[in-house]
């Protein structure tokens, strides 16, 4: 046997440093469970459900926080295990608001991974339920994020998020034993944290119990399968990839976006990341006030659509009306941090190249 | 207060609310007094005393184990332990927590609980808590002339096994801290004293805090260690007081020159106990224990080799080196060494006895005075070790044996169990106790503990009314304990369904 090499159900497979048994497991399709994963987070282990055999370790090791090292023999599936599996979904269910076929799927779009867990195992649904007693902030008055302890599993992946993707560290674990909940300091509303309003800890709950307080969402049948289209943000020229979910019978069949989510980590640039802007500020775009084409005003003095066409050419005509009355120092260009990077540089190239002035600036540059 | 702690520091104010929130004695700082709710508190009338304490309108809330088993029922009185207290001490205080006190603790500000036995050969005794400090030094500046490997040598021969809970070998971990490549290594001593049925550490601190502070000097001597930090329980006032005094004494006469002691208070949670929570509290964080391996002789405190020893396993560690570790290895019966049994509930003189490691329970009560009644059930080592039933009477005390019938030493606190103790209610006892004291990080556990203790006052309910004998809440009892078992991160949730689980085994007549 070589240097990097273990034994993964029976087969010998090579790792890399550092591999878990989880990654290793990933790339040859071999399915073990999670709740408190995401890779985006330092592993914790908490949760227990990717526990797997080690041989000569008498214990179930956590699949998602165990290295691989030279010769180690893995087990991931057998009776154990199995009964393992079962028996934690059991007790989760036990802790967790579980009311109808309906309330299945916490939010249009999320889905809830521990019921889809219990279904795909089998689990026992018919232990007798906890009553909740986890706190919650009911009084938090922030627009966009909502947390429903009753769905909460503990496993953290909100506040590592908070801490260790995004550096803001806003909310927390607190209490302990079975109160144990997610808080801020005090119980003070978001708005009153570091919190940036990012999202994230929507994003990566695995239950439902972190929610967009957003309308447009809710108004959507729950069980109603809504539409993905993929799309860039236009908020800054980062590029961050997003998914616009789309009701399709919305707007008389037109579709309607009701609520934007991140491509799943490890797939794009953002790498499931998104801040308050991408996430939330979609609502304009069914906007009754929205301008849809360009305008231009005319001889009255008041807006007219126009093509864009006749927009450009008007745009145009007024810049070399003042360069050629005042000269090329009397234009300014300012760009916008909503351009991508080709656009800004395309802005500058006619600032300078076009109409010969370095009188050029981008909003993001301050 | 979190928002000063993050201006001070830096830290989150997220974080440090957090922290906060998880240590009861933080959390709840308007509770000035806490009544005892641990099996032998309880047997000793604790729900009563905490009854009268909240209709005479005190800041008052039930509590976990104070240490003080032997001097039930125990009560915190902010900081301060009160021992044997009553519904009378509340009713004397007119409804003032601050003048509430006992006849113990009024009496005599130096109380100290029952120690023996009195008439065994000293020389019989590692410990030996009936003799008076010896701040003479000899048994670390033996070690300095010995040299280090000796020393561990010693200890590896000695056999001793720590006295925590675990039973894991000294020398081993010794050994490991030494060989690790990082020069710098820290020794911690675990004094965070909280399983119900044990209060040993608290007497050696009290009366033997030489033995202590010169164990620990050996220890961290011999692994190359210059920091060594006492985490002690919030509640170990007096213990704090000694064991400071003690340190003072000993940096003034130069005995350990080169090694510092540092104390550090818990904040009320027993889960710290577990050494990995004990160094994330020492860190400044939540006590949440750490995924093994790494083992904190690898990276322990501040990612470092650190050796972590209990009080009492690390008391044993001078006269092991002054005598050998053959002659302490002799001390034992099944077991290397003489062993601190802390005896509580029905036994008419609870304490501390050194005794060979391996004495059976008969032998012990007998140095303990009796019992009182007729022996029903025991737990041989704190809560954590369950329940067995009279008929184990004869069992020799020790780790191997223990083991052999799903139960274990421990902690080495016995509690002694008689003919009026419904085992239903013990097993409710306990089961209160490991909700309240889970961390919560992991689902077995969180889940588990309140699950048990849910159903089984369901159960409990429900046979007092018509429908007796009806054993349905307690249908899944057996899947929960194993899941617990299989899939707790730590030793506390994998086993906090063994006093319920060892009851309805041995004594299913009291679940009917």
């Amino acid at each position: 046997m070589t240097e990097n090499t273990a034994i993964l159900n029976g087969q010998e497979i090579r790792f890399e440093p550092g591999d878990t048994i989880l990654t290793a497991a990933d790339r040859l399709g071999i399915d073990i469970p999670t709740l408190c994963h995401d890779p985006r987070l330092k592993p914790a282990g908490a949760c227990r459900t990717c526990l797997v055999e080690v041989k000569k370790r008498p214990k179930l090791a956590p699949a998602c926080a165990t290295a691989l090292t030279p010769g180690m023999e893995i087990v991931t599936q057998n009776e154990r295990i199995d009964r393992h599996v079962r028996t934690l979904l059991a007790m989760y269910l036990t802790d967790h608001a579980v009311s109808g076929e309906n309330s299945l799927i916490s939010e249009q779009g999320t889905g809830n991974k521990l019921i889809d867990l219990a279904r795909a195992y089998d689990a026992p649904l018919d232990w007798p339920s906890l009553d909740n007693i986890r706190k919650g902030r009911p009084t938090d008055v922030n627009p966009y994020v909502a947390f429903q302890p009753e769905k909460c599993i503990a496993c953290a992946r909100c506040t590592r998020y908070c801490a260790e993707v995004e550096s803001v560290s806003a909310i927390t674990m607190a209490e302990r034993g079975s109160r144990t909940t997610v808080f801020t300091a005090d119980g003070r509303s978001l708005m009153d944290t570091t919190c940036e309003l990012c999202g994230g800890c929507i994003d990566t709950c695995p239950t439902g119990a972190m929610t967009e307080k957003k309308p447009l969402v809710s108004q959507v049948d729950s069980l109603k399968e809504l539409e993905k289209v993929r799309t860039t943000c236009n908020y800054c020229g980062v590029g961050c990839q997003m998914d616009l979910n789309v009701d399709p019978d919305g707007n008389n069949g037109r579709g309607k976006v009701v609520k934007v989510t991140s491509p799943p980590p490890g797939t794009t640039t953002n790498d499931g990341n998104l801040c308050v802007k991408g996430r939330f500020a979609y609502d304009f775009i069914d906007h009754t006030e929205r301008l849809t084409t360009p305008l231009v005003r005319g001889e009255d003095g008041q807006l007219h659509e126009a093509t864009w066409d006749e927009a450009y050419r008007r745009a145009a005509e007024g810049l070399i009306k003042v360069s050629a009355q005042h000269g090329p120092n009397a234009l300014g260009f300012v760009s916008s941090s909503r351009c991508t990077m080709e656009e800004n540089y395309l802005m500058q190239k006619m600032s300078r190249a076009v109409f010969h002035t370095n009188n050029v600036h981008q909003c993001a540059a301050t | 207060m979190a928002a000063k702690v993050h201006q001070d520091t830096a830290i989150p104010e997220a974080d440090v609310y957090g922290v906060g929130s998880f240590f009861h004695l933080l959390a709840e700082p308007d509770v000035k007094v806490r009544v005892c709710n641990g099996l032998a508190c309880r047997m000793a009338g604790a729900d009563e005393v905490l009854k009268a304490a909240e209709s005479a309108g005190l800041p008052v809330k039930a509590c976990s184990c104070l240490a003080a088993c032997d001097q039930a029922p125990a009560a915190l009185r902010d900081r301060s332990v009160l021992y044997q207290i009553s519904r009378s001490h509340i009713d004397a205080c007119g409804g003032d927590w601050k003048k509430l006190v006992t006849d113990a603790t009024k009496a005599d500000p130096d109380f100290r609980g029952v120690v023996g036995p009195s008439g065994s050969d000293p020389e019989k005794r590692a410990i030996d808590l009936l003799a008076e400090p010896d701040f003479s030094g000899q048994a670390f500046a033996k070690a300095c002339d010995l040299g280090a490997e000796k020393v561990i040598e010693t200890i590896d021969g000695s056999g001793l096994q720590g006295r925590g809970g675990a039973g894991f070998p000294a020398g081993f971990k010794w050994k490991s801290v030494r060989g690790q490549a990082d020069p710098v290594r820290y020794v911690v001593l675990n004094a965070d004293e909280g399983e119900p049925g044990t209060f040993k550490d608290r007497e050696v601190m009290l009366r033997r805090p030489d033995k202590v502070l010169e164990g620990l000097a050996i220890a961290a001597w011999a692994v190359g260690a210059e920091e060594v930090y006492c985490y002690l329980r919030g509640e170990f006032e007096d213990p704090w007081k000694v064991l400071s005094d003690a340190i003072k004494r000993s940096e003034e006469a130069g005995l350990f020159n080169g090694i510092r002691f540092h104390l550090h208070a818990g904040q009320g949670a027993y889960i710290c106990g577990e050494e990995t929570a004990l160094l994330e509290a020492l860190e400044g964080k939540r006590g949440l224990p750490r995924l093994k391996p790494p083992f904190p002789t690898e990276k322990g405190l501040w990612g470092k080799p650190t050796l972590i020893h209990n009080v009492e396993t690390i008391a044993c560690v001078p006269s092991i080196i002054q005598r050998g570790g053959d002659w302490f290895k002799q001390l034992g019966r099944t077991g290397a060494g003489s062993k601190l049994y802390c005896v509580s509930g029905h036994v008419k003189h609870p304490g501390v006895y050194e005794m060979p490691l391996g004495v059976t329970l008969d032998e012990l009560v007998e140095e303990a005075g009796g019992y009182e009644g007729t022996l029903k059930s025991f737990s041989p080592g704190g809560a954590s070790s369950g329940f067995l039933p009279a008929s184990e009477r004869t069992r020799p005390l020790d780790f191997k044996t223990l083991s052999e019938v799903g139960s274990m030493l421990g902690s080495a606190g016995v509690t002694v169990l008689n003919e009026t103790v419904n085992m239903a209610w013990a097993a409710q006892s306990q089961l209160i106790f490991y909700e309240a004291e889970s961390c919560g990080q992991c689902a077995p556990c969180r889940i588990g503990t309140r699950f048990l203790r849910e159903n089984l006052d369901k159960h409990l309910a429900r046979s007092s009314d018509a429908s007796k004998g009806n054993l349905q809440p307690l249908e899944h009892v057996a899947d929960a304990a194993w899941e617990m078992n299989e899939g707790s991160i730590c030793g506390l949730g994998q086993i906090a369904a063994l006093p319920l689980t060892s009851a309805m085994k041995h004594f299913p007549e009291d679940f009917e």
